[in-house]
Order: C-alpha cells, then structure tokens, then sequence
C-alpha cells in the first residue's frame, strides 16, 4: 500500500542530503563528533523526543494536532514521583503513570473525536490543564532516588545500544507493521485527505482518532518514566516546549499539517536531522542562541523548499 | 523528475554547507580545543550558568574571562540553556564530557537533574565544581560558595526588618519568585520561612510567581498591594521579578510606604534605590565569583589545588579560605544608596 | 442572512461577557478592593497588548491561519528598541528608534505574510520557525546584558497619560475601535470575513485572498512593534525573555473569544473580552486570597477557564443548524 508517489519521496531525499552535507561539515570541522561513542552517548537526548514523534505524526496525519504531549509527561512523571515518594513499589508507580498518560491522551481524544471540538483548542486547553494539575499536586517539587533497577531504563545500554533507544527502535517496528501492513496506514491518511468520506466510506473515524490521541498520551507517559529514569528526576516542569520540538521535526520529516501526506520514514530523518543538527552546533560553537537561529532556519528553509517546488495545488 | 531531485540535492547540500560554515565565523566564543591532559598546554573549563541572557550571569562569565586571561593557558567557554531547562543543562555537560573537559562548572537550576551527567562527568576524568549554587555533594569537587542559601535567606529577610525598623518590625510581606519550580528560589524561600520566625509580627501572605516575565512580577505586585492594602514589604528573589516588583511600587505612588528589596545586579536597580524606592539591594561580587571560580578550576585541573588544602590563592583576590569542599568567596553585598554608585555591573 | 450570522456570532461574545460579569462579581463580592476604578484600570493596562495584538490575530484566523510567533517579534522588538534608545548603545531619538520599531515590526509581519502566500506554507509551520529564529536573534542581539538606561522620552509611552488615562489603555481602545471598524465597515474588512468563511468562493469570486492574508499577518506584526512600545516601555529594564508564551496568551484569547479556528467566523470585541477575561485569572486568585499554595493551581485553573468556555460555545452551537462541513 503506497501513498501518493512524488512529494514524500523528494522530501525523504532532501532531508538525506542536509544530513549528508551536516556529516560532511562536521567530519571537516571536528572527527571526534563522528565517532560512535561520542554519537551513542549523545543519542541518549533524543530518544524521548523521537518516541513521541510516532504518534505525533499518525495524528497529524489525520490533520489532527497534539500540543499537550510535554505537558502530560509532566502529568505522568508527577504522578510516577508522588507515588514513588509514598513508598508504593515502583512497578506500579510506573503502571499507574502510563494510565494517567493513557487517561490523559484519551480525554483529548473525546473532546476531539466525541464532541469534535478542533485539536488546537483541546490540546491548548489540556496544555495548559495538565501541566497545571501536575504543579498543583507536586507543589513545584523534584521526586528523586528512584532505584538502579529503574534507573537502569534510561541509563542502561544492551549491546552498546541504550535502552531508551532499544525502546524506540521496538516501538517504531510496531508503528511501522501496523502502518504498512494494515489497512490503517491508508485510513490514517484518507482520514486527513477528507474526514466526511472517509466517514461515509464507512471508516470507524471517531474510534480511531479516540485511538490515536490516547496511545500519544501513552507515549508520553513512557517518555516520562524514561526522562525520570535517565535524570532521576520526576518534576512538573520537564517536557516544556517539548510539543513545539515534535511538531518541528515531524514536519520537518516532510509529513504536511494539513494531514494526508507523510511517511515514518521522514519523521524519522527529521528527528535525526534536528538532533545531529542541534547536538553538532552544541559541540561545535556551544552557544545556545545560535542554536534556536539554526534550528528554525532549518524548518523554515526545508519547508519553503519543498513548497516552492511542489506542484502548486497545496 | 529526477533531474529535479538531483540538483535540488545538490543546491541544498551546498546550501547547508554554506550555512554551517557561515555560522562558524559570526560566533565570538572561542571553538573548544581539542583534548588537553592535565598539565598540558591549553585547559578547557566549561562554565555553566542556570539561564543564560540574565545580565547577572553575563557579569559572573566578565570575571571569568578576566581570570581566564590573567592566566593563559584556560580555554574558557561560556554556554548554558537560554530557558533555563535543566535537561538542556545536562545535555551540555554530557557534551562537553565527551569532548574532554577538563573543568565543568555548573551552576545547577535543578541539582537532581544535573547529578548523573556531573557524576558522570567525573567519572571520565574531568573536575567538576559547582559555583553561584550548590549540587548535589557527591557530584562534584567543590563548591565555590559566595553564600549559602540559609545567608541568602537571612540576609534578604533581615534587610527587610531593618528597613521596616523598630524593635519589633511589624507588617504584612509577600514574595514574588521566578517559577515555582526554581529549585534554587525555593531553597532560599525555606531559608526565609525559617529566619522570618525571628521577626514574629512579619507575616508573609503571599509567594507568587513571575516565570520569568518582568511585566508579570508588576502585575503581580501590583495586585498584591490592592489585595492586601496593609502590605508592607515585597521580596524580589529574581533579578527578573525585582525590578518588576519596585516598579510597580513606584507607579502605585507607594514609594516608602511598600517596601521592596531582593537580589539583582546592582544596574537594574540604581535608578530605585536613588529615588528610595528600594533601600537595600542583596547580591554579591558577580565578577569576582566568575573570577574565583575560573581560578579554581584552572587550580583543580593543573594540580594546584589538592584535596584537603584550607587555603588557595586566586590571582587579584588573594588566599582564598577552603571550608570542607566549600571555597569561600567572601560576604554577601548590601547595596545601598550610600554605595550602589560604585558598581558597575 | 447577515442578521442570522451575527445571532450566531453574538452568542459567544455574551458568553464570554457573562463569564467575565460573573467572574467580576463573585470576587468582588469575596473582596471589593478588587471592583475599585483603579484596580480595573490596572487590568485593563496589563491586558493592553494582548487586546493590541489580539485585534490583528482575529483577522489571521478568521482567515483560517494562525501566528504564533508574536511573543518572539515582542523579544525582537523590545531589544531593538532598547539598543535604539539607550544612551549606552545606539542613542538614537526616541521618535526615530519607535519609527525604526513600528517599521521592523510591520516587516516581521509581512515576512511571516510572504511565507505563507507566496511561499505556500502552512501558517503554523512559518511561524513556529519564526518564533524560534527571532528568540534566538534577540538573545544574540542582547548578547546576556541588560538594558537598564531608558530614556524618560521613551518611558513615557508606558507610563505617561492621556486625558487622564494611561497611554496604552487608550492605545488599546483606539486600535480595538479602528479595526473593529475596519472589520464590520471596510470593504477589506468584508471581503477577509468572505475569503476566509468560504475560501473556495472567494477564489471563485476572485478575492485577492494572498493580498488579504499578507495584509493580516503585516497588521498583526505592526499592532505587535506597538504593543511593545506600549507595554515593555512601562519597565525601567529590558532583559532577555521578554514575551515568553505571549503568543499562547493572544492565541487563547481568540480561539475562547469565539474566533474559529477553521476561519471565517469571528469578532474583535469577542477577542478583546475574552482578553479581559483570562487575564483576570492571575489578579482574581490573588484577590480571593487563597494563600501559598493556591498558586500551583493557576496555570491549572487558566486550563478549566479555556474548557470552560469552549465547550459551553460547542454545545450551544449543537442547537443551531450545522453548517456544512467544509471539503
């Protein structure tokens, strides 16, 4: 099952190509950063990022939107800490974490399935609902001292691949089957061609997009437990701008926000193009200012280009 | 359709060459230097402030560089999370571990976040200090200390009692902080709590938070003052919310009848403690603290400076007192109008 | 046909207006000091450059785009106009340096313009690079100082008055009265509501809807160079990380306004109460006094208020005829 042949497959080519060209610049400007310990060990800042940009880009490709993700991590490790902190064994503080991610993703998926209010508004009010609930019930406090075995989940590695990133690689396989090798990948992208015939042809719209926002709350959840375990810090404010991060590198990826159009493919290249890109200008220059002008230069120059010189029906 | 693909590959390769390059010469901190061993020519020390931007920190870097030219043979760069998130914090540390620092300073916004990249860190061979605030003790070698967050606490509390005067200092008072998940504001304000026990009629009504937005910490006081007419006394703990606070003070016509003071640079607020709105200004030397800090990395990372000394001599300031793995800068700076012209940061 | 849509249109703004006498009476009944004429005109300058910048963002979404880089054009501006005016920097004029502003602002505007028409990007895309490039240049450009030696010519912009009243209160009311004129009066004004209620009529109809557009997003970046000047000159500092999350502050006041965010539909007044009503929420918790730890639910409490008043508006739009949905 292919999608659209053409527009995805010339954005993928782009994206290979500035992250050939960032490679090449960075092997002249400095080896050591293309060394495979220095590029596994900085890979641990991005696994949560790339996590979340699954199901960040099965939405958008409904033209949908999720800009609460960061702030139900916070939700989720707040809850992870509160109960850690209350002396419950760490399994099911880290069960109950992914139920309020759950719960959380999936009261957005009401609001937008159920009672069709537009994503933006659902997800800017749980943004704001969120990550409030998680100040008001953590007071502003850090819950640490989690044990190694936990810990062991964000620092640890298998074979020299961490386990952040085994986790990614797993979850990606899934997504991908299930894209690919069920009819879902093409509803996903019918859905967000054209939701009403998509609805008279007899899709199951609403449950899936209910799906679809609950397993993102999921994924955050999981992301959350990941930051706790790899920092060793569960607090109300991690995950900030975090949505803006996801949204950034799956569109990046070539996967249009009006829905329809995107692959797993690109948002992979795009995590890792704003990844080598961000952890690169960090090493080499280290000056953070530059590094916001880099980041958004790159989604605005990537974007126009593959706009200027797509056919011109949007 | 494949001709268009190939050159636009080809545009763009030479376009994001083209970028990252030209990037490359607009920067003015100094590339990092590749490996240098302890006692070798050229040191890396990496200095780390909580939020880069704050014009308090940018004074602290100014010391550094002082230091770091004074010495000679310390590559200093100065880079920190613009926001202030501790994981971008950590993320630079792990960076600047892998590239083999020799010295990390670490200035920690969240200390629990910060701890396994600095263990880490050490764990490689580089020296870790912490300055400005503390980390977690068995993350670094030292702290250089320019005040504990119980001096901190006191001094921004009994400042406020003696401007509010008597033997008795009477009144309502509120904080207005930066976020309320600012590990190191919350240190101080526990600090507060407790010295405020001292002054029993001082009753703290309120602690608000500005995030950072100077027009927040005016709103915020301002409402405060309308919501609590006998509101005596504000605490600006941020060099964000105090300016914004004594402005708010000023516009109200509340001059002397509110009193306000905090922590900031003394620049910020020259114009308040000459027209009397602020009468007291807590800080400390934020050159010297860079000074001193550079200084001390530059020791720890050539041998200089070893486990269990008492004293250390730190260029222009002298010997430098050693208490544990505390390195003392000195006292903590009232500002007053009888002294804020004399400063210049 | 224009009276049934102005029913519809009309019922969020009651709406809203409801919530915001409601809110006002329950406080001011728990503590009077909060309806006092110098409290309200205090809120009303807070909320100055929200409504300011809130007036040029109806017309953006009423044309189905969105800009969220408003809050980082603020940085921009700001820093500018501080380098401009300080004795220490620039030394320019102030009227010289608040022309200079007013004129990069209308150019950050139509930049972000130009991106989406011409450019044919989505909106949000455009402007959340936008919002990350200009926080970055601002920072760059203030490079960790502070700006602490503003000109009192300058300063009078925030703190000076008009016929009584503070400069940037009348500021808002002026440009609320301007472009709700030019909404409900101007022949532009029609034709941004026509383009954006049915795009593909307007084409057909041959509206000039990039011009349209370009021209929303260029109001909004000029209406943002003045509610800087306005707003940050009430400061004696500049310092980096002004205007962090003031675009989700404009924003939200829109969408709750009763401005769609599929376009076509929407009012200024709608955004300038909805403006007045969230912006309350941080003064009102202060008011009812509900000690230390109410504070950790305001940002929670700001959610409940935008759920609030979306739904209350999707159920009431429940009971009137669906409109077609749009292909």
């Amino acid at each position: 099952m292919k999608l659209p042949r053409g527009l995805p497959g010339r954005q993928e080519l782009v994206l290979l190509g500035l992250l050939i060209g960032l490679l090449l610049l960075a092997g002249r400007l400095a080896p050591d950063f293309l060394t495979a310990r220095a590029q596994i060990e900085l890979s641990t800042h991005v696994w949560e990022l790339a996590l979340l940009a699954l199901p960040m880009t099965l939405i958008i490709l409904t033209a949908g939107i999720d800009l609460s993700v960061g702030s139900t991590m916070a939700l989720c490790a707040v809850v992870f800490g509160l109960t850690f902190h209350a002396g419950w064994p760490v399994a099911l503080d880290a069960a109950l974490a992914l139920a309020v991610g759950a719960a959380a993703g999936a009261l957005n998926g009401v609001f937008v399935a159920f009672v069709r209010v537009h994503p933006l508004i659902v997800t800017l009010a749980t943004l704001a609902a969120y990550r409030g609930i998680a100040e008001g019930i953590s007071l502003g406090v850090p819950y640490s001292g989690f044990p190694p075995s936990f810990a062991f989940l964000g620092q640890g590695s298998v074979g020299g691949i961490p386990v952040p990133g085994l986790l990614f690689l797993v979850a990606l396989a899934a997504v991908a089957v299930i894209v690919k090798f069920t009819p879902l990948g093409l509803t996903l992208s019918a859905i967000g061609y054209n939701e009403t015939a998509s609805r008279f042809s007899g899709l199951a719209v609403t449950r899936i997009k209910l799906w679809l926002y609950t397993g993102s709350g999921l994924t955050a959840g999981v992301a959350a437990l990941l930051f706790a375990a790899r920092r060793n810090t569960a607090k109300a404010d991690i995950g900030t701008g975090m949505e803006l991060d996801v949204i950034t590198a799956v569109v990046l990826g070539g996967t249009s926000i009006f829905g329809g159009r995107g692959t797993l493919l690109g948002t992979v290249l795009g995590v890792l193009l704003i990844h080598e890109t961000r952890e690169f200008v960090s090493w080499e220059w280290s000056r953070d200012e530059l590094n916001l002008i880099v980041t958004g230069s790159l989604l605005l120059v990537s974007v126009l280009a593959d706009s200027l010189l797509s056919p011109k029906k949007r | 359709m494949r001709n268009n693909a190939r050159s636009l590959l080809l545009l763009l390769l030479l376009l994001a060459a083209a970028l990252l390059v030209g990037c490359g010469k607009h920067t003015e901190s100094p590339t990092a230097s590749s490996t240098a061993a302890s006692g070798g020519k050229q040191i890396t020390v990496c200095l780390l402030p909580k939020k880069k931007g704050l014009a308090y920190f940018t004074s602290c870097a100014d010391g550094a560089q002082q230091a770091a030219k004074e010495l000679g043979d310390v590559n200093l760069i100065y880079d920190g999370p613009t926001d202030g998130a501790p994981e971008k914090a950590a993320s630079l540390i792990e960076t600047w571990t892998l590239k083999g620092a020799d010295a990390i300073c670490v200035s920690p916004n969240d200390p629990s976040v910060l701890a396994p990249a600095m263990k880490a860190a050490r764990a490689k061979g580089a020296h870790v200090l912490t300055w400005d605030a503390d980390g977690q003790p068995d993350s670094r070698d030292y702290f250089v200390n320019q005040a504990t967050s119980e001096q901190i606490g006191g001094a921004l509390v009994d400042a406020m009692a003696k401007d509010l005067g008597g033997a008795q200092p009477t009144g309502k008072v509120a904080i207005v902080t930066a976020t309320l998940t600012a590990a190191n504001q919350n240190e101080w304000i526990a600090m507060m709590k407790e010295r405020l026990k001292k002054y029993p009629q001082m009753q703290l009504v309120a602690i608000k938070p500005c995030n950072e937005d100077q027009s927040v910490a005016f709103q915020v006081t301002q409402d405060l003052m309308k919501a609590y007419p006998d509101l005596k006394g504000v605490f600006g703990i941020s060099s964000v919310s105090f300016p914004g606070a004594a402005e708010a003070v000023k516009q109200a016509g509340k001059t002397g009848q509110v009193l306000v003071t905090g922590l900031s640079t003394p620049n910020a607020m020259k114009a308040y403690v000459q027209d009397g709105t602020v009468k007291s200004v807590i800080l400390w030397n934020t050159q010297d603290l860079g000074y001193l800090t550079v200084y001390a990395a530059e020791a720890l990372a050539t041998g200089k400076l070893k486990p269990g000394a008492t004293t250390f001599k730190a260029g222009r300031l002298g010997e430098k007192k050693i208490q544990g793995d505390n390195i003392l800068l000195g006292n903590i700076l009232v500002f007053t109008k009888d002294n804020i012209g004399k400063y210049d940061f | 046909m224009t009276t049934l849509r102005d029913l519809l249109t009309r019922q969020r703004e009651y709406g809203v207006l409801a919530l915001l006498l409601l809110t006002l009476a329950v406080v001011g009944a728990i503590n009077p000091a909060f309806l006092k004429i110098g409290n309200l005109r205090d809120m009303l300058v807070q909320d100055a450059p929200v409504v300011i910048v809130a007036c040029g963002m109806t017309l953006v979404v009423v044309l189905g785009e969105i800009d969220i880089s408003v809050g980082s054009q603020m940085a921009l501006l700001a820093t500018v106009l501080g380098l401009l005016t300080s004795p220490s920097h620039a030394h320019w004029p102030v009227a010289t340096a608040v022309a200079a502003a007013l004129g990069l602002g209308t150019l950050l505007g139509l930049i972000n313009g130009l991106l989406v028409t011409f450019g044919r990007m989505p909106s949000i895309i455009v402007t959340l690079g936008m919002l990350t490039v200009l926080r970055g240049v601002s920072l760059a450009l203030l490079n960790g100082q502070d700006i602490t030696d503003l000109p009192v010519g300058l300063r009078v912009f925030g703190i000076g008055t008009f016929l009584g009243l503070p400069i940037s209160l009348c500021t808002a009311l002026v440009v609320v009265g301007l472009t709700v004129a030019l909404a409900r009066e101007t022949p532009l004004g029609r034709r941004i509501y026509a383009a954006g209620s049915n795009p593909e009529a307007a084409r057909l109809a041959g509206l000039p809807t990039p011009r349209l557009k370009l021209f929303a997003f260029t109001l909004t970046g000029f209406l943002t160079a003045v509610a800087t000047i306005v707003h940050q000159t009430q400061f004696s500092v500049i310092q980096a990380g002004v205007g962090q999350g003031f675009e989700l502050l404009v924003v939200t006041a829109v969408v709750v306004g009763g401005t769609s965010i599929s376009g076509g539909r929407g009012t200024i007044l709608g955004s300038f109460l909805s403006a007045l009503m969230l912006g309350m929420v941080g003064s009102m918790l202060i008011f009812l006094r509900l000690g230390v730890s109410a504070t950790y639910w305001e940002r929670a409490i700001q959610g409940a208020f935008i759920l609030v008043a979306v739904l209350a508006d999707h159920l009431a739009r429940q009971r009137r005829p669906r409109r077609e949905a749009a292909p």
